[in-house]
């Protein structure tokens, strides 16, 4: 395994104190720079950036609209992989939008579609494409398949990279009652390209604990050890944290944090 | 039913609450519904929380003055009353929870006094409703627009505003550091709210060509007779209408 390289999520709002940090190997950009952003110029300049932006959800072929705006932000940033989301969050009609990521059922249908579609994509981009995987909240009685599994397919059939967010095992793992470890065990690791890590806090509609722009907690750091033990092809881990409430000192010291635990 | 169409289900289950307490949803038994339940008011909470955080980013700015932020709402029993009628992405939802942003920021009084807060308010207000209702994700063909011999017609949910103060002269300055409250000049404008396809919103100043076509194009009207009853020159009808398909006001209807 080659060296990791530690880094966070651009949040425009911090671009002062992202411009000017130390110890932030990339930055993952979620949403295209603002044309009013003084910061942009120093970021671009200084930074490895990682093209981690909504391009549309690969139940359906991304039309030619999406593919042009995924290139040309890959070129933008330079960006050495393009992340895309195992996430099905609109109706095919448009009527209705989830606006959060949501996965899609582990069944056979839409496993040929991602595959599909994925290959589609991978063929108009001239960097290799890695998949996030989306935690479920709740199971779809109609799966035919766990998602692990369904992913290890995938992963298969498109030779892509596997974007690995380990925040979403845990989560699940946690919801599912069983030892994140041993969740975490049956995804097809030797795929992992890069991985994500992030706070989590208890939420209140949910009755328990997801994601939130917080520092990661002792638990998983140690888990985050762990999984890159795990992942021989990784070469990136990324501290997930994107949201206005963002504070630099949780975002500087979060990333400190996650070098600490997997030096 | 598809997979695809089933999955449809589920999302508009977590979307749609009263969808969410049907006999076709219940009946279906697809998933756990307290677990749904608890999700669908976690993505509600966060569809509305990125909605209000950007457009009344204004209000959002004045908030030390006013004591009032506006995603403040959602933490608010009146915000919960809501949550077993929402519909995500429904112009009436996005109306509901505006208002209720609205209530609570005029609630505090700035001071000092922000002569054309109502204003404000009114114009962050409609930029949010007007956002709501499906969109296009992808485009079947070229995504090129119909013209032609095609017959215009206001795209539904387009919004005019009158104003007494001219708002856009002073937006882009509540975004930037002050010390006193930016001066609006106090002058009346109207304004143009409209939404692409994609559901992009977008404002422009509204001219008398402009309300005249709003008003007149219904989708069977050519522009020859857009023109002749308008009291507008065949081309300036055209470059108006360029403007409004741009802006999402207008698209254009190739009959059946």
């Amino acid at each position: 395994m080659t060296a990791l390289k530690i880094g966070a999520f651009y949040n425009p709002h911090l671009g002062r104190e992202l411009a000017a940090a130390q110890g932030i190997d990339h930055l993952a950009m979620a949403d295209p720079p603002r044309a009013d952003d003084p910061w942009w110029p120093k970021i671009k300049a200084r930074y490895t950036l990682l093209l981690h932006d909504y391009l549309g959800q690969l139940s359906e072929p991304l039309d030619e609209r999406s593919i042009q705006r995924a290139r040309s932000l890959a070129e933008l940033y330079h960006t050495p992989w393009v992340a895309e989301h195992f996430q099905c969050l609109h109706t095919e009609d448009g009527a209705y939008n989830l606006n959060y990521v949501f996965p899609p059922l582990y069944t056979e249908e839409f496993l040929t579609r991602f595959v599909a579609n994925a290959n589609a994509l991978k063929a108009r981009l001239d960097q290799p494409l890695v998949m996030e995987n989306i935690p479920g909240f709740f199971d779809v009685r109609h799966s035919q398949m766990a998602e692990p599994l369904w992913l290890r397919r995938f992963f298969e059939a498109t030779e892509v990279g596997f974007l690995l967010d380990l925040p979403h095992v845990w989560l699940e793992a946690h919801y599912r009652g069983v030892r994140p470890a041993d969740w975490l065990a049956e995804f097809p690791l030797e795929h992992v390209i890069e991985l994500h890590v992030a706070g989590v806090s208890q939420d209140s509609d949910l009755q328990g604990p997801w994601i939130a722009p917080a520092e990661p907690a002792q638990e998983m750091l140690e888990f985050a050890a762990h999984a890159v033990t795990r992942c021989p092809r990784a070469r990136a881990v990324t501290f997930d944290a994107f949201s206005p409430s963002l504070t630099a000192e949780v975002l500087l010291r979060g990333v400190e944090r996650i070098r600490a635990a997997l030096a | 039913m598809t997979d695809r169409a089933l999955h449809d289900l589920v999302i508009r289950a977590l979307a749609d609450a009263p969808f969410r307490r049907s006999a076709e949803w219940r009946q279906r038994a697809l998933a756990d519904p307290e677990r749904v339940e608890r999700f669908a008011r976690f993505l509600a909470r966060h569809f509305y929380f990125e909605r209000i955080v950007h457009f009344f980013k204004y209000s959002g700015a004045l908030a030390r003055l006013t004591g009032r932020r506006p995603d403040a709402v959602l933490g608010q029993p009146a915000f919960a009353a809501l949550l077993p009628s929402l519909v995500l992405g429904s112009q009436d939802s996005a109306r509901a929870v505006a208002g209720l942003v609205v209530a609570h920021v005029k609630s505090g009084a700035p001071s000092p006094p922000i002569p054309y807060h109502d204003d404000l308010l009114r114009y962050e207000q409609t930029m949010m409703v007007v956002e709501a209702g499906p969109r296009v994700w992808r485009e079947a063909g070229n995504g090129q627009p119909a013209t032609g011999n095609a017959q215009p017609q206001t795209v539904q949910g387009t919004a005019l505003l009158d104003l007494a103060y001219d708002l856009p002269a002073v937006l882009p300055k509540l975004l930037q550091p002050f010390t006193t409250v930016p001066d609006a000049p106090a002058r009346p404008v109207r304004l143009i709210v409209a939404r692409s396809r994609h559901g992009r919103v977008a404002v422009a100043k509204a001219t008398d060509a402009i309300v005249s076509i709003l008003d007149l194009a219904d989708g069977r009207k050519t522009l020859d007779d857009l023109a002749r009853e308008a009291g507008l020159r065949p081309a300036e009808v055209e470059a108006t209408l360029q403007g409004l398909t741009e802006l999402g006001a207008v698209r254009f209807s190739t009959g059946s």
